[in-house]
């Protein structure tokens, strides 16, 4: 028998629980990433934001971009970022601070930058139509891999330039090794 | 609260906005790039909140973050690249000591 | 005619080659000052003579040549022009006889100066400088010579520039003439703006329609330019001081001819003068109050040179006088025997000062009339011209000063000059006395040594006390009717009708007579009275008399004339006068401009200087080299367009 749409005994709808729930789990990671000292934690945390934003992705009514960015951020890019923090961990990491002296400054700016976005969107009117629609796969399949091929096509090759560059610039040197260098 | 637009660009604008702040205050530069992470993504999801909204926006909105998303992971694979190029030269991640180019 | 610019020429010449040569052959480069000098000399008597003869197509009013045009600008031209007539005549024999006789003179006097050629230069270089301010026929080629006769006698005067002395005379010389001169430019450009043209001839014709103001305006400021190459009050402070020149320098320029340059400006501009009567008083009251102020103060100087040079301002004093109340070829009479007679005076100094081994004070001279006869001789005639004693040259050409003011109606100046004629006796004879009569008082030292000068020195002595005393006789006599006044004539004639004061006919038994009479007789007892001060010693005529130095001083302790003696001896405080106005006043104002310059002026533009290097110091701390901090700064610029954008836009 289908759910019904709001949770019984209170008229409260069942997707503005679950928009409530992720972006709760989405600000509170990202708070967590920005304030944490441990860096490994701040990565950890980032991982579970990107789940969050998939979540809401699925909300939005576009699995296909949820999926996409389960496999390449979760997948690629935290992996990625995890193993640059190991690799540049310091022996005295992290004693001192983990901010700059302008983060009070950053601080202003950003709530600054925050209330200025919230308070423009929410005085526009947005042509939106006021539901949420859901996007079929084969529609996006079709506008990517026909008209916009050349886009898609330069994407690829984007990327394999960044892996070209990413193992060029990371590369060691024969003379480079921890060993030899004191 | 999750049928209206407005809701999910306020949270991709909060998003934004602690994403900048991480950017501009952490020390360490992985941090800056998570920061960064942050801020592609609180992008993204509005794109796709105006193609789960607005009609003639759809398929466009999806391929727009499906591209983003692309362009975002080769970005970071660089910029990690790099990151760990100039450890290896200046042995530390703290970005408020690579000062080569002050006065 | 075509032979005036060789006057010039020469002189010219002869500067340029014996600065060049100079260098090398320091020992002989003179000789092309000398040949230089006697060839204009020749070429100028040849053209005076025409000029006064009214012959060689000269004219009753002379003749003019145009060289080329100088200054093509338009709307103001100006050429090199040269005009002759009958003043020029006389002002050219002159210059260039007492010009020539000095070159002669000097090749004795410098003879041991190694600076020599470069002496020679000089003179070479000023006589064409005063020959071309007489010689000029447009103002502005006046005023170039007159320049450049000041810069002459600035290098001339202080040519012995290693003695500080010499070299701060030489200064004081030049700026107090550049007061003259700023009045005398002035005077040039109100001609200009009056007029239209500088051409003097030109200038006089059309002199009648200016405005009187304007008339008055410029004959005072020409004045002006006169009374500071002149030495007049209360410019005469340089010419003392421009004693620290060499002798040859003292008799060429301040006796015989740059001096007389401002005399013979206002003479040529008489028809300026005469239409501006109200000036020509001054100019009389500034003569004549110059000439009793300078024979007050030859009273009591102790250094022979000075006692000339107040001499000489006192007879310029007698000239500016005798132009003020219309004598004017009285005045020229007077310039040129003085010419003569102070040329000789000083060139006999220079002679005494040469025997005694450079010895210039008065006080350690005496007895000198046995072993240097011929000095004494000369010296003692110049004495007696200068004086006034007839027959000899001074006294018509003082006489007839007097006669004309006396006639014209300006009997103070009359009065002044009559006992100024008796001071100039009175002083002239206590320096005869004290350097030539009595008892020796030269340091024992260098008595051993006095002897004659060698005849280089002599032979212009000698050719110079001719003129002295007979230059009189020959041009100036019978009185207003001689040789003078007949070439004169022409050049001051409209100017003497205008101003109405006809010279009435010569009358020796009556008023001209009687002050002739007068005069001598003063002389006479002044002369007396000198002698008793400071004794006499003529064997030929049997007179004897012993110095009494202690009347002399008991007579300037006395009470009434102690104040006197005082004043005399400190010239009258002028000196110190200007040094109060103008070197310590004039100092402090100067030193208050400078700080005026020094911190607000060159401290705003430093200011801006620092200020620009300051703010660029401070806004280099923006470029940290962190990249957040520009990020930041990125972030707010941001928040700043859009929250603009918002607030003005929406």
């Amino acid at each position: 028998m289908p759910i019904s749409d709001t949770i019984p005994f209170s008229g409260i709808r069942w997707d503005d629980v679950l928009f409530l729930v992720l972006a709760a789990i989405l600000i509170g990671s990202a708070l967590m990433v920005v304030t944490l000292r441990d860096i490994i934690r701040c990565g950890l945390a980032l991982t579970s934001s990107f789940a969050a934003l998939a979540g809401v992705y699925v909300l939005l009514g576009n699995p296909l971009v949820a999926a996409t960015q389960v496999l390449v951020y979760i997948g690629a890019v935290s992996v990625l970022i995890l193993f640059a923090i190991m690799l540049t961990q310091t022996k005295n990491a992290p004693t001192r601070l983990a901010f700059q002296t302008q983060a009070w400054a950053a601080a202003i700016a950003a709530v600054v930058i925050a209330v200025v976005i919230a308070a423009t969107v929410t005085a526009t009117t947005w042509p939106s139509g006021g539901q949420r629609l859901w996007t079929s796969t084969s529609d996006i399949a079709t506008l990517l891999f026909g008209s916009y091929v050349l886009p898609f096509e330069a994407v690829s090759v984007l990327l394999t330039a960044a892996v070209v560059g990413g193992v060029f610039l990371a590369h060691r040197e024969a003379g480079d090794r921890e060993e030899d260098q004191l | 609260m999750s049928g209206s637009l407005d809701s999910y660009l306020v949270l991709s604008g909060l998003l934004f906005a602690i994403g900048s702040f991480g950017f501009l205050a952490r020390r360490n530069a992985i941090s800056m790039l998570m920061s960064i992470e942050l801020m592609v993504n609180a992008v993204n999801l509005s794109v796709v909140a105006f193609g789960a909204f607005v009609p003639k926006l759809q398929t466009y909105a999806a391929v727009i973050a499906l591209i983003v998303i692309a362009v975002a992971a080769a970005e970071a694979t660089v910029g990690l690249a790099l990151v760990i190029a100039i450890y290896r030269n200046r042995r530390t991640p703290l970005v408020d000591e690579y000062d080569a180019m002050s006065q | 005619m075509a032979l005036v610019p060789l006057i010039l020429l020469f002189p010219l010449l002869g500067f340029a080659a014996t600065g060049i040569f100079g260098r090398s052959y320091p020992r002989e480069a003179h000789r092309f000052a000398m040949a230089a000098v006697i060839a204009s000399w020749l070429v100028a008597s040849v053209v005076a003579v025409g000029a006064l003869s009214h012959g060689f197509g000269f004219g009753d009013h002379g003749a003019g040549i145009t060289l080329w045009r100088w200054i093509p600008a338009i709307g103001f031209t100006a050429d090199v022009g040269l005009y002759v007539d009958s003043l020029t005549a006389c002002l050219l024999l002159v210059v260039t006889t007492i010009g020539m006789l000095v070159h002669v003179y000097s090749l004795g006097y410098m003879a041991h100066d190694p600076g020599r050629w470069r002496f020679f230069s000089y003179l070479n270089l000023f006589m064409f400088s005063m020959l071309l301010l007489v010689l000029a026929d447009n103002f502005l080629l006046v005023f170039a010579g007159w320049e450049l006769v000041g810069l002459c006698s600035y290098l001339l005067i202080g040519f012995w520039f290693p003695r500080r002395s010499a070299a701060v005379a030489a200064k004081k010389a030049f700026l107090v003439n550049r007061v003259g001169d700023m009045g005398f430019a002035l005077a040039i450009m109100a001609i200009w703006t009056q007029l239209g043209t500088l051409n003097m001839q030109e200038v006089f014709a059309k002199f009648g329609a200016v405005p009187h103001e304007w008339q008055i305006a410029i004959a005072a400021l020409l004045f002006c330019g006169a009374v500071g190459k002149s030495a007049q009050f209360p410019l005469h402070v340089w010419l003392p001081d421009a004693m620290e020149g060499p002798t040859p320098v003292s008799a060429l320029i301040h006796a015989a001819t740059m001096v007389n340059a401002g005399v013979y400006l206002v003479a040529r501009a008489n028809p300026i003068f005469g239409a501006a009567s109200e000036v020509m008083v001054v100019v009389a009251a500034i003569g004549i109050f110059t000439a009793i102020l300078a024979a007050s103060i030859a009273f009591t100087q102790t250094d022979i040179k000075r006692v000339l040079a107040y001499s000489t301002l006192s007879q310029l004093g007698y000239m500016f006088a005798a132009l003020g109340v219309g004598a004017w070829t009285a005045a020229i009479f007077h310039l040129m025997t003085h010419g003569f007679f102070k040329g000789l005076l000083f060139l006999d100094s220079g002679s005494v000062i040469h025997a005694v081994g450079d010895e210039q004070d008065m006080r350690k001279m005496g007895g000198l009339a046995r072993k240097i006869p011929i000095t004494y001789a000369t010296m003692l005639i110049g004495a007696i011209a200068i004086s006034g004693l007839p027959p000899l040259a001074g006294f018509f050409s003082k006489d007839e000063i007097l006669g004309g003011a006396f006639k014209n109606g300006f009997l103070w100046v009359w009065g002044i000059g009559f006992l100024v004629a008796g001071m100039t006796a009175f002083y002239m004879f206590r320096l005869i006395g004290m350097t030539f009569w009595g008892e020796s008082r030269v340091d024992p030292e260098k008595e051993l040594h006095i002897h004659e000068s060698p005849p280089s020195m002599t032979r212009p002595l000698i050719l110079l006390a001719i003129p002295a005393a007979a230059l009189g006789l020959a041009i100036g006599f019978p009185p207003e009717t001689g040789l003078l006044h007949q070439w004169l004539s022409p050049v001051f004639e409209s100017t003497i009708a205008a101003g109405g004061h006809a010279e009435a006919a010569y009358n020796f038994f009556g008023i001209d007579g009687a002050l002739a009479i007068a005069t001598t007789a003063l002389v006479a007892v002044a002369i007396v009275v000198a002698w008793r001060l400071f004794g006499v010693e003529i064997p030929a005529l049997r007179l004897r008399a012993e110095a009494r130095p202690e009347q002399v001083a008991s007579l300037s302790q006395a009470r009434a004339l102690a104040p006197l003696y005082r004043g005399s001896a400190a010239k009258w405080w002028f000196d110190d006068l200007n040094d109060l106005l103008f070197v310590r006043v004039g100092g402090r104002l100067a030193n208050a401009a400078w700080w005026f310059d020094r911190t607000v002026v060159d401290g705003t533009v430093n200011g801006i200087g620092t200020v620009t290097v300051g703010t660029g110091d401070r806004l280099r701390r923006i470029q940290t080299g962190h990249v957040q901090n520009y990020a930041l700064g990125i972030a707010f610029g941001l928040i700043a367009v859009a929250i603009g954008y918002l607030l003005i836009v929406r």
